[in-house]
């Protein structure tokens, strides 16, 4: 669609547009349990005037001109405010990158089609005289979403994106306890959440395990290696909030601490951000405008980037690098990650198992935090005794402190996994990512 | 065939601060509906993002029972209204208290870096059917929420704070942020016993799923078998209760339109397990009583859910109910929550020593282990009559270090 919009004079000035498709199916121990769609258009339109922002949300896009003179009425006309040094940053971009408008787009997918994805799913992994099984939910959906930016600097860009997810979670009861678990996995199209049966029944059959035969462990430090999922998130909670760089502005004690060239870990481990690459993290152009780059965080264990919106790369003299991103036209932009991950090694994981006397073995974990001390929420470990894998044990909690345990990482795989089924909250803002990493040793965590 | 509508709006003005000054605001106006049709036991329903005339809107729900959502049920048809609202301020003067709360914060507290947000949130919810049901409710809160850092720690946030108010008291933002800040640098050491002083909304969830009518059915509830026993605190109650004036912007009726004597539900009383809970589907399902409450479902038909839990206040302050001991108030937490035995533990990465009435000095990180029949049975200590340091209620319990 073309839009002309008038803005403002001595402002800067911008609207993003952004339409959301969404679809979901979820079927309960045999029974639809959900089944809808939605759609969304709604844009924020945004002034600034070297002091303010001053910003409106609406669902009428017919209104978009009006809120623009709306804002400018009450912001205060800045001449020079094309020198301000954040709008100096603003990069002025013309593109459309329509990934999807392919047949891949799942707005082209019969609603239909997704029972019949799941009646599959159901028929090759759901046994209806399974006694262990007492309850059984599987869904799917996806979300389609395009962002159009336009500028009172002339910057005019439109991209899509959108993401496939399906689940299969199973409940065990054993002696009057009921322990959930199973597989979920997220996916950039539909088609490749066909043929996972042998993974779903895998992670079954390991929760099940867990369910049966799950010991309490004594709380305490422990030698640990973490899957590919763990890593990924360690990297994302661990270090990767540290990489945002709008936290220390203003922060002579965080500026000084995360100082550029400083080693920071174990020279095994490398981390990136990427914000161009066609995953759960894709953004091409964040909502400023800024183009995509992969950034280098860490490189063999000394800090080399970190990530900027426009204020902060221009707070701090460094490169912009992208990662202005936000969760919707509700919201904001602030510096988030896109795709971030630590780079594979050349350790074999069998090694790692086979280097530790009495360790844990963290193969499957819910969710995190990141402060100075990292906070994991594992779902499936196991006990490492004598360089084998033993049995399952229940862990409620991983934690370590940031400053330590990055230079406690002494083995880093090669079996290097990107996942997309991470979301990162932030600031009252949950934006999409994905996050990577191969297994990993650590010479201690905390477990409880 | 019978149709309904439901309708939610919702209009915010926000002010943030960031580095002691106000860097933006914003307008955000949003509406939704929920069209929906009822013909031979199945619902049809569309849901909009933004305004549709209603013409469209019950057509496209019309359209929609092709996807053959069963509700076989009798639509409700009470009508009653409720408004919550007391002194709604405009953006003029959000802006000015705003302000007048910073520069108290930033002249008291130069050695903190805080992100402060205030927003006014007015509210308005209605459920209409053509069989005369006609509820609505309005509601209007100013929230404050925000972030604090020392200027000397190498943390990215040392903790956080956020309340509400329906009319703005800048006496209680200053006294909030007295409590927080005041004593931070004063370093003291972790008494004995630990007793938490907790808001409790995220450790009642142990009692949203267990209760939940479809897993007590099923067998896969610790509760199971056990309504009726007492498995809690003899000072311990637990209600579903829509008529709190604590509780922000919800409805007094459910998804399934149905309103529950004096707008409340007992769950536990003094200890003793009393019922789970159960929406139409999943008592008709399940041939369990129906108690509601039903959450609301604006693109589907609804389900069990929707709780809105309160632990009944003892009537003896925070204060009097520590009776002499001290308590712990943790401002920057991470939590496990519950495992499939109930057992919950949690870093507590910052925290404050509190006597009940005023706050002593700033905690070492530490990590506590407790289970939910701990939580709410031996160790439980109540919920006080006043709402100390953070302006809302909040359980005292005894927890173990780990």
């Amino acid at each position: 669609m073309d839009y002309q919009f008038r803005f403002p004079k001595d402002l800067y000035s911008e609207v993003r547009i952004e339409e959301y498709y969404r679809i979901w199916l979820a079927i309960q121990n045999g029974k639809v349990e959900n089944d809808g769609e939605s759609a969304e258009v709604g844009a924020m339109v945004r002034v600034f005037d070297g002091n303010m922002w001053y910003t409106a949300t609406t669902n009428s896009l017919e209104e978009i001109q009006s809120q623009l003179d709306a804002l400018a009425a009450i912001a205060a006309p800045n001449p020079n405010i094309y020198e301000h040094p954040i709008v100096k940053e603003f990069e002025v971009n013309r593109d459309a990158i329509l990934t999807f408008d392919t047949e891949q787009d799942i707005r082209k997918v019969p609603r239909n089609q997704l029972k019949e994805i799941l009646d599959g799913y159901v028929e090759k992994c759901i046994d209806p005289e399974d006694k262990d099984v007492t309850f059984w939910v599987t869904s799917i959906g996806g979300e389609h979403e395009k962002r159009r930016l336009i500028t009172s600097k002339g910057t005019d860009v439109a991209w899509d994106t959108q993401c496939c997810s399906f689940s299969m979670f199973y409940g065990f009861t054993v002696d009057g306890v009921t322990s959930y678990g199973g597989y979920n996995t997220v996916k950039m199209t539909m088609p490749e959440l066909l043929g996972l049966e042998e993974k779903v029944l895998n992670k079954k059959a390991q929760y099940l395990n867990y369910a049966k035969n799950a010991k309490d462990i004594e709380p305490g430090d422990y030698e640990c290696v973490l899957a590919p999922v763990v890593t990924a998130m360690f990297t994302h909670e661990s270090f990767g909030h540290k990489s945002e760089a709008d936290f220390m502005l203003t922060d002579k004690t965080l500026a000084e601490e995360w100082v550029l060239g400083k080693k920071v870990g174990s020279e095994k481990i490398t981390i990136c951000d990427d914000g161009s690459l066609v995953h759960h993290g894709y953004v091409p152009y964040d909502d400023e405008g800024t183009k995509a780059c992969k950034t280098y965080l860490m490189k063999e264990g000394v800090l080399t980037g970190r990530l900027h919106d426009a204020k902060s790369a221009s707070t701090m003299g460094e490169q912009k690098t992208g990662n202005a991103r936000a969760q919707d036209y509700h919201k904001q932009p602030i510096v988030r990650m896109t795709n971030t991950y630590m780079e594979a090694g050349t350790d074999k994981l069998e090694d790692m198992i086979a280097g530790i006397k009495d360790g844990v073995y963290v193969m499957d974990v819910s969710n995190g935090t990141g402060n100075s001390t990292f906070v994991m929420n594992p779902t499936l470990c196991f006990r490492i005794r004598d360089g084998k894998v033993c049995e399952p044990i229940r862990v409620h909690m991983l934690t370590g402190s940031v400053f330590q345990t990055l230079f406690d990482v002494d083995a880093v795989g090669d079996d290097f996994e990107l996942f997309d089924s991470y979301n990162c909250g932030k600031g009252g803002q949950m934006v999409r990512v994905s996050a990577g990493g191969p297994s990993i040793r650590v010479k201690k965590l905390s477990i409880s | 065939m019978h149709k309904a509508k439901d309708t939610w709006s919702q209009n915010k003005s926000t002010f943030v601060f960031e580095e002691g000054k106000l860097t933006s605001f914003s307008k955000e106006s949003n509406f939704e509906s929920s069209h929906k049709v009822y013909k031979d036991g199945k619902a049809g329903i569309h849901y909009h993002i933004g305004k549709v005339d209603d013409e469209e809107g019950y057509a496209k729900a019309e359209e929609n029972l092709v996807r053959e959502r069963p509700y076989p049920f009798e639509l409700e048809t009470g009508t009653r209204t409720r408004d919550k609202r007391e002194h709604v301020l405009t953006d003029k003067e959000l802006q000015a208290t705003a302000e007048s709360c910073m520069k108290y914060l930033n002249e008291t507290y130069p050695k903190f870096r805080c992100k402060v947000t205030f927003t006014g949130t007015e509210f308005e919810r209605r459920s209409v059917n053509d069989l005369g049901m006609d509820y609505g409710v309005q509601d209007y809160a100013v929230g404050v929420s925000g972030t604090f850092k020392h200027l000397d720690s190498k943390n990215i946030d040392d903790g956080y704070f956020g309340f509400n108010m329906r009319d703005f008291d800048e006496k209680v933002f200053r006294q909030v942020m007295d409590d927080y800040l005041g004593q931070y640098e004063n370093r003291v050491e972790l008494p004995e016993e630990i007793i938490l002083d907790v808001l409790y909304y995220g450790l009642l969830g142990f009692f949203t799923n267990h209760l939940n009518g479809e897993e007590l059915a099923r067998g896969t509830s610790l509760f199971t078998g056990k309504i009726g026993e007492k498995l809690f605190s003899e000072d311990f109650t637990l209600l579903h209760d829509v008529s709190d004036k604590e509780a922000w912007f919800n409805p007094f009726w459910d998804g399934d339109g149905c309103v529950l004597e004096n707008d409340q539900l007992t769950l536990v009383e003094n200890g003793v397990l009393k019922t789970g809970f159960a929406d139409k589907k999943t008592a008709k399902e399940y041939n369990i009583p129906h108690t509601g409450p039903a959450y609301h479902n604006f693109s589907d038909i609804p389900g069990a859910g929707g709780l809105s839990l309160k632990i009944k206040r003892s009537e003896k302050t925070v204060k009097e109910l520590l009776n002499g001991s001290l308590c712990v108030i943790p401002v920057d937490y991470t939590p496990s929550g519950y495992n499939e035995k109930g057992e919950y533990t949690m870093v507590i990465q910052n925290a404050l020593l509190f006597d009940g009435e005023k706050i002593l000095g700033r905690l070492p990180e530490f990590k506590i282990a407790t289970t939910a029949y701990d939580l709410f049975g031996k160790d439980f200590i109540g919920v006080g009559s006043d709402q100390p340091v953070y302006y809302d209620k909040q359980l005292l319990v005894r927890v173990n270090r780990v």
